[in-house]
């Protein structure tokens, strides 16, 4: 009875508690719609996901591997070293001659092949010879930065095809008055005709994969067993689920969604950088404790990763139009990482699987 | 059969003895290899290189030994160290170029205001970790952020500059200058004699030894002879049995921490003796992670309870030594990070091989 009145009496309190990072970002665009001239726009939405897409897809696979207790520092790298595979092979597709279109798709598809392969080898080191995720994942961050200066000191990746910018920067719908809406291509206007872009490509492709890797976690076996083997790795392996396949799984989708952020990376600036994801450490780390996760596993959803994510985010772009130099960010977000947990320790009653 | 048995025994010692100090051996092996693969690279001077190029990457690996050993983690040192360079260098600017102070008072100043300072991010890291049980790699990496974020305020983005020549004197100079035939002095080459005859002496013993070597024997013995160290070794060990023991483990934990950023404010000291600027740590650095893979290498468990401040000096040796003997021998040397990469990796692997051993 007691312990009844005390839980209605805390119940708004708890709520307010549990949803802090919605009510933070809120607060956040109030304040940078205050504060920030020009802030509250299509425009800079739109470039708020434009930027985010890669916090997003690094903080994604950054989600799996934390869900089973795991970490993997390689995202940032991997990311940098997928930049410079489909920058390279896509160039090298076009030097013999195929179309725009083909060399992009294949480069594209043969990179994110590629791109599997750190996360295999980090899956085998962490399964098959139990090495700490930690030590294994800073290992391949090593050798894929190593690999990618390499590859990029032989010749940099230049003269993309111009299809490449078309599509890292064009939008999805175009909209125009008089002409009305038209797809995937700007309209032929004239100068002074305003034409209003929403969506930009990349962002939709990030958010079709995004949706795709939150139905894996949330409504698969697969899903189900990753939540398992963070909650209680003893009883997932009694009840029957192949540990170790798992794990080598969970850290290749891990290192294929760092390989895409690499890729649309590509398409965005059309060229490859070795150190593309190198200060994305905090950022992706940061958006998925935000959201929720702990280090210890079994916690953490993908929406509440991109949320995480969109705080980053809104930070980063808030800050650059109110003229703050970014230095200011990193304090910022090194402040709410910790405050994400000791939230979280006020309230502790969340579930996240709900 | 009594003689084979006992022959095993002993062909098993000496596989346990190098299989337990395999970094060492790994360390002889690569002196010997490259002895021969690379041109100069068996001189003294290029040794004395060696050890003065990664006098930054020892320290970074003593603060860490302490954290892991307690199965901790710290990911701000690295950051902490920029900004005790930089908070230094910006002290020592402004009272050096105001004309009223001297030289070595502003350095003076400098450096006792960054290393007071330096004690803050640990401070509130420990009291995190210890009192609010927020993991290790969370507060740290919170932290991380923060002190980058600072310094790069308090430089404004660039290196401070315009600090005193004495600076890189004391420290790129060396303890002993010696000429073959001619005498011999102290910390400067003899009086009335220019630098341009800098290349007949022989110079021994880089202060920046000097100074590493006072250090690392306080830590070592901090570590090894008290009961400080003792008690770090029993929270690695077992957090529970320490607490029972009767161990103030809270308020032992937050003072790893801040010994831990101190060290890294020390390295950032260093720094500005060696470079004679304030500089920031550069994003793509990772002195955290590298000296994590030194003290992994050392033979020290990320799980706690083992590890030493001598085997994370042998860590952090063995990849400078990699490096240097690479990049004499002509190789590219962006396969470092590959090689610290393998490198980890064979530690686990032996560590996982010979479980019993350590």
């Amino acid at each position: 009875m007691q312990n009844l009145n005390n839980h209605t009496r805390t119940g708004l309190l708890l709520k307010i508690g549990r949803q802090w990072a919605l009510l933070f970002l809120f607060i956040e665009l109030i304040f940078f719609s205050f504060m920030a001239r020009g802030f509250l726009s299509l425009n800079v939405f739109q470039i708020i996901f434009f930027f985010g897409t890669a916090v997003f897809l690094l903080g994604t696979a950054e989600l799996f591997a934390i869900i089973t207790g795991g970490i993997d520092l390689s995202v940032g790298y991997v990311m940098g070293l997928a930049t410079i595979v489909s920058a390279k092979l896509i160039v090298a597709f076009t030097k013999t001659g195929m179309g725009p279109g083909l060399s992009i798709t294949l480069g594209i598809l043969l990179t994110l092949v590629i791109g599997l392969l750190p996360g295999y080898v980090n899956g085998m080191l962490i399964s098959k010879l139990n090495v700490p995720p930690f030590i294994a994942t800073f290992s391949m961050l090593g050798i894929s930065h190593g690999v990618s200066e390499l590859l990029i000191a032989e010749k940099a990746a230049k003269n993309l095809p111009q299809l490449a910018n078309t599509i890292g920067n064009g939008y999805f719908l175009y909209y125009s008055k008089g002409i009305g809406f038209s797809f995937f291509s700007r309209p032929e206007v004239a100068r002074r005709v305003k034409v209003v872009e929403i969506l930009p490509n990349v962002v939709v492709i990030a958010f079709i994969l995004i949706a795709v890797f939150a139905f894996i976690l949330n409504r698969t076996k697969f899903g189900q067993h990753t939540y398992a083997i963070g909650g209680n790795r003893d009883a997932a392996i009694r009840s029957g689920i192949n540990l170790n396949r798992h794990i080598i799984k969970v850290y290749m989708l891990a290192s294929f969604l760092a390989t895409i952020a690499g890729v649309l990376y590509t398409l965005k600036y059309v060229t490859g950088k070795a150190d593309a994801g190198a200060s994305s450490l905090l950022d992706s780390i940061a958006a998925v404790v935000i959201g929720g996760a702990s280090l210890y596993g079994g916690k953490g959803t993908v929406w509440r990763t991109i949320l995480g994510g969109l705080i980053i985010a809104v930070l980063e772009t808030g800050l650059r139009i109110m003229g703050i130099p970014t230095f200011d960010k990193y304090i910022i977000v090194g402040i709410i990482l910790i405050t994400a947990v000791l939230v979280d320790q006020f309230f502790p009653e969340r579930t996240y699987k709900e | 059969m009594n003689s084979s048995l006992a022959l095993s025994i002993e062909r098993s010692k000496t596989l346990r003895v190098v299989a337990k100090n395999w970094a060492f051996f790994f360390l002889l092996f690569f002196l010997i290899l490259f002895s021969i693969t690379g041109r100069g690279f068996l001189s003294v001077m290029n040794f004395q290189n060696i050890v003065h190029l990664s006098v930054i990457a020892i320290l970074m690996a003593s603060a860490e030994t302490f954290v892991i050993i307690t199965s901790g983690i710290d990911l701000s040192i690295g950051f902490v160290m920029g900004l005790s360079s930089v908070t230094a260098g910006k002290i020592i600017q402004i009272l050096y170029n105001s004309g009223n102070h001297s030289a070595g008072f502003s350095i003076f100043i400098g450096i006792s205001i960054a290393l007071v300072l330096s004690l803050i991010p640990g401070i509130i890291s420990g009291i995190m970790i210890a009192k609010y049980k927020v993991p290790p790699f969370i507060a740290t990496l919170g932290m991380w952020g923060i002190t980058n974020g600072i310094a790069l305020k308090i430089s404004n983005g660039f290196p401070v500059a315009e600090l005193p020549d004495s600076l890189t004197k004391i420290g790129n100079g060396y303890t002993l200058y010696y000429k073959p035939g001619g005498g011999f002095s102290f910390f400067g080459l003899p009086e009335g004699v220019g630098n341009e005859h800098i290349r007949d002496y022989i110079r021994l013993i880089p202060n920046s030894f000097l100074f590493l070597a006072i250090v690392l024997f306080i830590l070592y013995f901090l570590l090894k002879k008290t009961k400080f160290g003792q008690h770090t070794y029993a929270i690695g060990g077992n957090e529970d049995a320490a607490i029972r023991s009767g161990i103030n483990v809270k308020k032992h934990l937050i003072i790893i921490y801040t010994l831990s950023s101190f060290i890294a404010g020390i390295a950032g000291i260093f720094n500005i003796f060696q470079t004679g600027i304030g500089n920031f740590t550069p994003f793509g650095a990772m002195y955290e992670l590298f000296a994590v893979a030194a003290v992994v290498i050392g033979g020290a468990s990320l799980m706690g309870g083992k590890g030493g401040i001598l085997a994370s000096v042998v860590g952090v040796l063995l990849i400078a030594v990699l490096e240097n003997g690479l990049l004499i021998s002509g190789v590219e040397p962006f396969y470092r990070f590959i090689a610290v990469g393998l490198l980890l990796i064979l530690a686990i692997v032996i560590d996982e091989l010979f479980p019993d051993l350590f």
